[in-house]
């Protein structure tokens, strides 16, 4: 069984209409065995940009911390907030960093930019970038959250359809995949307001 | 060194020197999508028409989707060599049956007829998964979804082949309302077909087996009747 | 740092509290050839004079304005080779940045790399400090900005100022000269009559070099994506430094007449 499926787990974001959503669902697993459903895979870097962690679950949580620490390093070395084109190209970087013994984790990024628009971002184990104009997934249930959001989504949804869509996606996602589900997070973050909303789902 | 227990060998020897083994593996994929939706009076059954083995694909036009001669529709997923014997080896068994009891199979006889015909070749097994697409004795649509060696089961709706990752919690959602606060109810033709469209469409987008053509045979007492779509052929 | 024999700093204490060789680098850096640095509304100009020691020397192949990254350029006065280690390790910290961010640096931080270097040689074993202080010009997303750094590894952000030999009167002159609303047309033609005051001998375009940082639209799309639009074309606003060419500098010199 490959590394990256060992814990199991799924992530999606989105591109709506001045906003964007990331969701993911909150099981933690060691191969078929269910642990706990209150699992953070993704994870908030400031107000306007969001992570989220696939893969092998110490490596989320490792570079989670690492994440942290360099986004912290730049706020203050800088004086700034940063932006999450930089913030991709930084995950992307420290990805990279570890070539030869990677850590087992695809992130998928979603921000607000400077001038409000919309930015989502997914990046392999080594940090090769994609800036795609619609969603990201990640995860062990990816093929099936293609499927989902390959037909749900559209174009300059607003925040409350595209909290829907992203949630149908998910949820339908999860439960044709094993190792995926138990409860589910979605984050729509929007230029005002970010909302987050816990979803209860098929618990088995 | 590792453990050699061909020590003399005279052949060809891999880096660690152990003799190369070379194997004919006879199943292979040729990759393809098939969909079945039941309905209240009718029954829905797709797929799409590419042929590929590997990054090639062989043909833009190979039909998966078969119309059997009792008037059901059987579609096939998988091998597509093994798929066209099936389809022979089931024929035939239909005309014998017509020919021994002076009527035609019942789709439901049909379907358990089929899962006799996969688990015969158990240790050897036909490389499809099938699909079963028909209406009862009672006029309701039907479907039976099979693996290779005959585990079959009546579903409301199924997706088979390369994309059933992508296609199968769509329909969960769309035909089977999970996640959506109403109630699960049989779609209608309109509705089954718009939904199979989009199915493919998107499944087309992501997945590099599916595409080309879709055909959709629907399935009512009065008979059959197809139609054909163009899908993205890239 | 390198250890052995020689790894005790050069730089020590005095019993005054004086560290005397960052003391001498700042004398060296006072005999050097003047710099001006002048902040404009919309950029900053950097300029000094290029002074070669003898008229056989190619002086098209000095040069001592120079290029740290896209946006950012300085210049120094002081001792040449000195500034030449100095600018390719500001280079590299420049590059540095940009493997990681896919953006070029702010100012602020490219100079406190610089002055973090210049720091580290005057604490370190078996170096001396440099011999040079250097002006920084930037232009980033929180618009121009002029910087001095000191042998002392110590920086200050100014308005106008000037360093090396001519530096005490050059600043009286910018003082009285420099208003906040000049452009940077203004602005090159201050820095030229500052330098001039100071000047032994023709000014010409081939003994003047000057540098203009300022700001530019750029067209741009989303890396991965070449040529993305979404509503139409997308344009930001970058921080660009370059050198005059002679012909320019010609112009400006002969409109002071």
């Amino acid at each position: 069984m490959s590394i990256m499926s060992y814990n199991g787990g799924a992530i999606v974001a989105m591109k709506g209409k001045n906003c964007v959503a990331i969701a993911s669902d909150r099981r933690f697993g060691v191969q078929a065995l269910t642990l706990t459903h209150d699992f953070q895979k993704v994870f908030e870097i400031n107000d306007k940009i969001y992570i989220g962690l696939g893969g092998l679950a110490t490596d989320v949580q490792t570079l989670s911390e690492t994440f942290r620490y360099r986004v912290n390093m730049y706020n203050l070395k800088e004086e700034r907030e940063i932006q999450p084109k930089t913030f991709a190209h930084l995950v992307s970087s420290t990805l990279y960093e570890k070539r030869f013994g990677p850590y087992y984790c695809e992130p998928v990024i979603a921000g607000l930019e400077k001038d409000g628009s919309p930015f989502i971002c997914s990046t392999d184990l080594i940090g090769c970038t994609t800036f795609p104009n619609d969603f990201v997934v990640t995860g062990t249930a990816e093929q099936q959250l293609y499927g989902m959001c390959e037909s749900l989504w559209e174009p300059n949804l607003e925040p409350e359809d595209l909290f829907e869509i992203i949630s149908q996606a998910l949820l339908n996602a999860v439960d044709r995949d094993a190792v995926s589900g138990w409860g589910a997070i979605v984050h729509v973050i929007t230029e005002d307001k970010v909302i987050t909303r816990t979803l209860r789902g098929r618990m088995d | 060194m590792p453990y050699d227990p061909h020590p003399n060998h005279e052949g060809f020897l891999n880096s660690v020197g152990s003799p190369i083994q070379h194997r004919f593996n006879p199943h292979t994929d040729n990759g393809g999508t098939t969909l079945a939706i039941a309905g209240k009076d009718f029954c829905l059954v797709a797929g799409d028409t590419r042929q590929s083995e590997g990054y090639s694909i062989n043909t833009r036009y190979a039909p998966k989707v078969h119309e059997l001669s009792n008037g059901s529709v059987l579609a096939t997923s998988g091998m597509y060599a093994d798929s066209v014997n099936l389809v022979l080896n089931i024929e035939t068994r239909l005309e014998w049956y017509k020919h021994k009891h002076n009527k035609t199979m019942s789709a439901t006889a049909s379907a358990q007829m089929l899962m006799t015909v996969l688990y015969q070749k158990r240790f050897f097994p036909y490389y499809v998964f099938n699909i079963l697409g028909g209406v009862d004795e009672k006029g309701e649509g039907c479907v039976f979804s099979y693996d290779p060696v005959g585990c079959y089961r009546r579903e409301t709706y199924q997706a088979h082949g390369s994309s059933a990752a992508l296609i199968q919690p769509f329909l969960d959602n769309q035909c089977g309302a999970k996640h959506q606060n109403i109630k699960e109810e049989l779609l209608t033709l309109d509705q089954a077909m718009k939904i199979t469209k989009d199915a493919f469409a998107s499944a087309t987008e992501r997945d590099i087996y599916t595409g080309d053509y879709l055909e959709i045979f629907v399935i009512k007492k009065s008979g059959v009747t197809k139609h054909k779509f163009d899908l993205k052929k890239d | 740092m390198a250890d052995g024999r020689y790894s005790f700093s050069l730089t020590t204490f005095s019993p005054s509290g004086k560290l005397v060789q960052i003391e001498h680098a700042l004398t060296a850096v006072n005999q050097g050839i003047t710099s001006i640095g002048i902040k404009a509304a919309n950029g900053i100009v950097i300029a000094t004079e290029k002074k070669s020691s003898s008229p056989l020397v190619d002086d098209k192949t000095l040069e001592k304005v120079t290029m740290i990254c896209k946006n950012i350029g300085l210049v120094y006065s002081g001792m040449g080779p000195d500034a030449r280690v100095l600018v390719d390790k500001a280079r590299k910290a420049a590059q540095e940045y940009k493997k990681i961010y896919m953006e070029e640096p702010p100012t602020l931080i490219l100079v406190t790399e610089i002055a973090t270097v210049m720091q580290e040689f005057t604490q370190s074993g078996g170096v001396r400090p440099f011999g040079v202080s250097v002006l920084v010009a930037g232009f980033d997303e929180k618009g121009p900005s002029l910087y001095q750094i000191d042998p002392s590894g110590s920086y200050f952000a100014w308005k106008a100022t000037a360093i090396g030999k001519n530096m005490i009167n050059a600043k009286t002159f910018l003082e009285k000269r420099y208003n906040e609303q000049m452009e940077i047309d203004d602005a090159i033609h201050t820095a030229i009559i500052t330098l001039k005051e100071g000047f032994e001998g023709a000014m010409t375009d081939n003994s003047l070099e000057i540098g203009i940082c300022y700001c530019e639209d750029e067209e741009f799309s989303l890396p991965g994506e070449a040529g993305f639009v979404e509503g139409g074309k997308k344009i930001r606003k970058v921080g660009k430094f370059r050198k005059l060419v002679n012909e320019e500098v010609k112009d400006y010199l002969a409109n002071i007449a």
